[in-house]
């Protein structure tokens, strides 16, 4: 237990140089879903160890750091503050993951259309905002919804995607509370 | 081994495969793929030129037929890897399309959004980031998973174990991030100093994605022994006389014989 402990601090204080959480487990995805999802993979009779599982947390946690830090360096030579689903694919191109962009563009595509969905009900509007396809009139769309209603910046203010930025606060606008449960109570959710 | 050898060793194997042990072997994984998920339009082609191996040379018969039952080994497996690769593409494929709640997660987006602001350059992230991330982590963690397994397979083992990580991470370029999660004696286990020396790469790696090298030695000893044990005396003795090999010398890739394109419906005779 000693060497996991030193083996996963060291990894991750040389992977990271900014602050980290003080929380070990907020580095993480919860080893209950990894766990799940790993077996899905292998065949019934398959066993994973302990040490296997602590070790794809691990992995995963510097794929989503890989891709970040990626698609970071692209919006900011845009000059753009807003890491987007499209900045995240093209940074999955680019480091290698090409075979996962073409099943998550229908995944994004479907998402988006539900927000669409939920902003024309919580809005009370006739037009889909979401009418145009490229993302430049998906963030226009974001910024007039949030617009319409200064209101809706004040109100979702504290919640997990209220933080500042008009593309997050129509994101807090149509994820309610419910939307988003803690951590520890999705891990017992079944699929 | 000539062209034509190899064709039809092919053709025997690619037989092999669709007969029953290869339904066997695809009953074992049949339980996490319904079946209908296998026969999917629109499957994206897993593309891995296979190198041809060209035969060292050996002074006795023992050793060459050992060497081509080895290679035997490496084709058979190959095919059955591709595969799984292709099944695992095709479900997922089947699953996004059928997705229809974005609320039911199988990782939290809290979380998700967390490990992406622990970067300080990260200052903003919209909505649908972390649900993207938690589609893109799970096919992730499926890939890891499954060439991890490959490797447990090898070593006749039914429990997945931090070395089989280190294994796929070492085989792979495309998880060369990972390298520095995987302690150094898990690399050395894996002989990666011996794998990168003796297989050079001809191009960039992001032209050969998720292309799996196996080690460039041949297995001797018993028929039984499968590479991927831990080094015994003999096999320290190859390694060494392989390493002197110059790098150069060595082309794999202009030797590349094409795939052969698999059908994408699988016919299974006991589903």
């Amino acid at each position: 237990m000693a060497d996991s402990d030193n083996d996963s601090g060291g990894a991750h204080n040389g992977g990271k140089g900014s602050e980290m959480s003080p929380r070990e487990q907020d580095r993480f995805l919860p080893i209950a879903n990894v766990s799940r999802i790993m077996k899905k993979a292998l065949p019934a009779n398959a066993k994973i160890s302990k040490d296997a599982k602590e070790t794809v947390q691990e992995c995963v946690s510097e794929f989503i750091s890989f891709i970040t830090g990626e698609a970071s360096d692209k919006c900011q030579r845009e000059k753009r503050k807003t890491i987007n689903g499209d900045d995240l694919l093209w940074a999955m191109t680019t480091l290698g993951f090409e075979d996962y962009v073409e099943p998550l563009k229908g995944y994004l595509q479907r998402f988006r259309e539900m927000e669409g969905e939920k902003t024309v009900a919580a809005r009370d509007k006739d037009a889909p905002p979401l009418t145009n396809a490229t993302n430049s009139a998906y963030e226009s769309a974001n910024y007039a919804a949030a617009a319409a209603v200064p209101g809706g910046i004040m109100m979702h203010q504290g919640h997990v995607y209220g933080s500042a930025g008009f593309h997050q606060v129509a994101g807090g606008a149509i994820k309610g509370g419910p939307a988003y449960p803690g951590p520890g109570s999705n891990a017992g959710r079944p699929r | 081994m000539d062209k034509s050898e190899q064709t039809q060793q092919q053709q025997q194997q690619q037989q092999h495969v669709m007969g029953v042990a290869a339904g066997a072997s695809q009953m074992a994984y049949s339980s996490h793929y319904p079946t209908a998920s296998m026969v999917a339009s629109g499957t994206p082609a897993v593309t891995a030129p296979s190198p041809t191996q060209a035969p060292a040379a050996f002074s006795s018969s023992a050793h060459q037929l050992a060497y081509q039952q080895a290679q035997h080994f490496h084709h058979q497996q190959q095919q059955h890897q591709q595969q799984q690769l292709q099944m695992f593409w095709s479900n997922q494929m089947q699953e996004i399309e059928q997705t229809i709640d974005f609320k039911n997660h199988s990782l939290p987006l809290a979380r998700i959004k967390k490990i992406m602001k622990a970067d300080e350059d990260v200052r903003m992230i919209s909505a649908e980031a972390p649900v993207i991330f938690a589609k893109a982590c799970e096919m992730f963690i499926l890939e890891l998973t499954l060439r991890s397994w490959i490797h447990t397979e090898e070593n006749k083992r039914r429990t997945l174990q931090k070395n089989d990580i280190a294994a796929a991470i070492s085989r792979n370029d495309v998880f060369d991030f990972l390298v520095d999660i995987i302690p150094r004696d898990e690399l050395k286990e894996e002989g990666l100093g011996i794998t990168k020396a003796t297989i050079p790469l001809v191009g960039s790696p992001a032209d050969m994605p998720y292309y799996y090298v196996p080690p460039q030695h041949p297995v001797v000893g018993p028929p039984g022994m499968i590479m991927g044990k831990p080094i015994g005396a003999e096999q320290a003795t190859l390694y060494s006389t392989q390493q002197p090999r110059p790098p150069v010398a060595f082309m794999p890739w202009p030797h590349t014989q094409p795939l052969q394109q698999q059908p994408p419906q699988h016919q299974q005779t006991d589903s």
